[in-house]
């Protein structure tokens, strides 16, 4: 694990990507995190729109990006649920401008530690939910925080696999 | 001003996309008069809006995904999947002669039930016209535990119907498109929904918990209540029809909330988390068959019956009193009631008069200065009014004190 000053991390190569899997791998994780949860019954531990925020952000190394990629993802999510439209969004914005800023100043090729932020955000993400759905809206929310821990584990062990395969579509000079 | 936005373009970026959505937030979250926030019971207009993009968006791959899943699996348990199928149609062909036999056995209690019902008046909407409906997806967040079907309101479906399986009840529909519908899981923490336990009768209100389980809230601590027993919809909801199966409890832990009370942990009826087809119950009109039709017109007319009779028999009495005289007559005057009337010949006659009157006799103090015996041989005919009457009106008797 490196880590390295602002100034180099800037320098390093920004990993771009087709604009066809901008488009169809976030439409892809949507589409999943909806269908996946009949064949998983309960054992939804995961968050695939996240994962694939976080992935972008770090890709990128932009918080800009990634919070613009976390915003349309949890706006889709809440759009999807029954809950208030935005609650996803804010906590899913927070992540993705994390995850874009921890980006410049951390070297993320390397796999374990791209694992341990997505853990990391994953535990932000929902800790930022309950703050905005609990504390800033006064919503009564039931929560389980071991349920977030279980679901922050399954994205880290998605994000082991799922990185490494998304690498492979980056553009290369 | 154009370097600042540059070198904070992040943040400022980051913070408008946080206004923005906290705006919406703030448009969508109600305040309650008890104090409390909550969501509408209907969208606003621009967030069903954005919830019918995200569901066009969305909805079309996701079917298309479900689709091919399907295909997939009909295709291995239909055309490879067949070891044992020759054994398993031996047994179900003896299934279906044992099942036709109970059936009739059923059918006929169940005639017998409407006849009492409809007597009773309290034909149950038990019969219903329902849709069937393929599960295609989900909300994908164990934080709302929403499915969505293929039917929407081209379909006929609307807002708060009932979705149920053959095992129990799954839902109610909450948002319709157009050939889409999202249906609110009975085992989400903020559906609710009225069930009884099958045993002790105790009524409670279903939700579900953070953990996905179903639970019946609030229920006064109860020893009867025991793992095992079955719980059905008690009706009183306008949802769900009465008495359909929700779940087996499971367990009964404590309310931590509240002294007293106890929470019942279910086993749902129905498979919650892995849905492929539901019903969605579209009228609980009575839909019956023609021999149901004919079995309930007979009870109609069994129950006109009834008041005919009690009509007929009301009738005759009236007759039978306006030919019998009453005591008392309220279009008459006083002077002129039947009880006064000394002719009326159904008035009893006065006691007759002893043949050795005493102090104690009332004769003594009858005015009318007849012998004993004569007024007494010549009672009935010489004196017919009644002792009610004001010429024959005794005085009142006072017994002469004793001396020991």
């Amino acid at each position: 694990m490196s880590v390295l000053g602002a100034e180099s991390r800037r320098d390093r190569e920004i990993r771009r990507y087709p604009l066809l899997v901008y488009t169809l791998v976030p439409l892809g994780a949507l589409v999943l995190q909806a269908w996946l949860p009949r064949v998983a019954g309960r054992y939804e531990w995961f968050d695939l729109p996240l994962v694939i925020t976080v992935f972008f952000a770090l890709s990128r190394r932009n918080p800009l990006q990634g919070s613009v990629m976390g915003a349309v993802m949890g706006l889709f999510e809440d759009a999807l649920s029954h809950n208030a439209i935005g609650i996803n969004g804010i906590a899913k914005t927070a992540a993705g401008f994390l995850a874009g800023s921890v980006g410049i100043r951390i070297d993320v090729d390397n796999h374990l530690i791209r694992v341990l932020l997505t853990f990391a955000l994953s535990l932000v993400s929902s800790g930022v939910y309950l703050f905005v759905a609990r504390f800033l809206l006064g919503l009564p929310v039931d929560w389980s925080w071991l349920m977030e821990l279980l679901r922050a584990a399954g994205n880290g062990v998605i994000a082991l696999v799922l990185f490494p395969l998304l690498d492979r579509l980056q553009v290369r000079d | 001003m154009e370097s600042l936005f540059t070198r904070y373009r992040n943040l400022v970026v980051l913070l408008a996309l946080l206004l923005i959505q906290l705006v919406g937030l703030a448009i969508q979250v109600r305040r309650t008069t008890s104090g409390t926030s909550t969501l509408g019971d209907t969208d606003p207009k621009g967030v069903r809006l954005i919830r019918l993009w995200a569901n066009a968006v969305i909805s079309p791959p996701e079917r298309l995904v479900h689709w091919s899943a399907t295909g997939m699996s009909t295709t291995w348990s239909n055309y490879i999947d067949l070891v044992h199928v020759r054994e398993q149609n031996k047994d179900l062909k003896q299934t279906v002669g044992r099942l036709r036999l109970e059936q009739a056995a059923l059918l006929e209690d169940a005639r017998q039930g409407q006849r009492l019902q409809a007597m009773l008046g309290f034909q149950q909407k038990y019969i219903y016209s329902t849709l069937a409906a393929q599960v295609y997806g989900s909300s994908g967040s164990d934080r709302s535990h929403v499915f969505y079907i293929d039917k929407g309101w081209h379909e006929g479906l609307r807002p708060d119907m009932a979705v149920i399986t053959a095992e129990g009840i799954v839902g109610k529909v909450r948002d319709v498109f157009s050939h889409t519908a999202q249906v609110l899981a009975i085992n989400d923490t903020t559906s609710g929904a009225g069930v009884i336990l099958e045993t002790t009768r105790i009524r409670g209100i279903l939700r579900g918990d953070v953990l996905g389980q179903l639970e019946v809230v609030g229920v006064t601590a109860d020893q009867r209540i025991q793992p095992g027993d079955h719980v059905l919809t008690a009706g009183g909801d306008l949802i769900f029809p009465r008495g359909l199966p929700v779940g087996v409890v499971k367990k009964v832990v404590r309310d931590p909330d509240r002294d007293g009370l106890v929470d019942i942990i279910l086993t749902p009826a129905a498979p919650l988390d892995r849905l492929d087809e539901v019903l969605v119950i579209t009228s609980t009109e009575p839909r019956f068959s023609p021999q149901q039709q004919d079995d309930l017109s007979k009870s109609a007319e069994e129950q006109a019956a009834v008041p005919a009779a009690i009509k007929d028999q009301v009738k005759a009495s009236e007759i039978m009193a306006e030919k019998l005289p009453g005591l008392l007559d309220p279009n008459l005057p006083p002077d002129q009631q039947p009880l006064n009337d000394s002719t009326n010949p159904t008035v009893a006659p006065p006691p007759p008069k002893p043949l050795h009157p005493d102090e104690f006799s009332a004769s003594n103090n009858d005015n009318s200065g007849a012998p004993p015996d004569a007024g007494s041989a010549n009672h009935s005919s010489s004196t017919p009014a009644s002792p009610a009457t004001p010429s024959t009106k005794q005085k009142p008797q006072t017994t002469p004190p004793r001396n020991p």
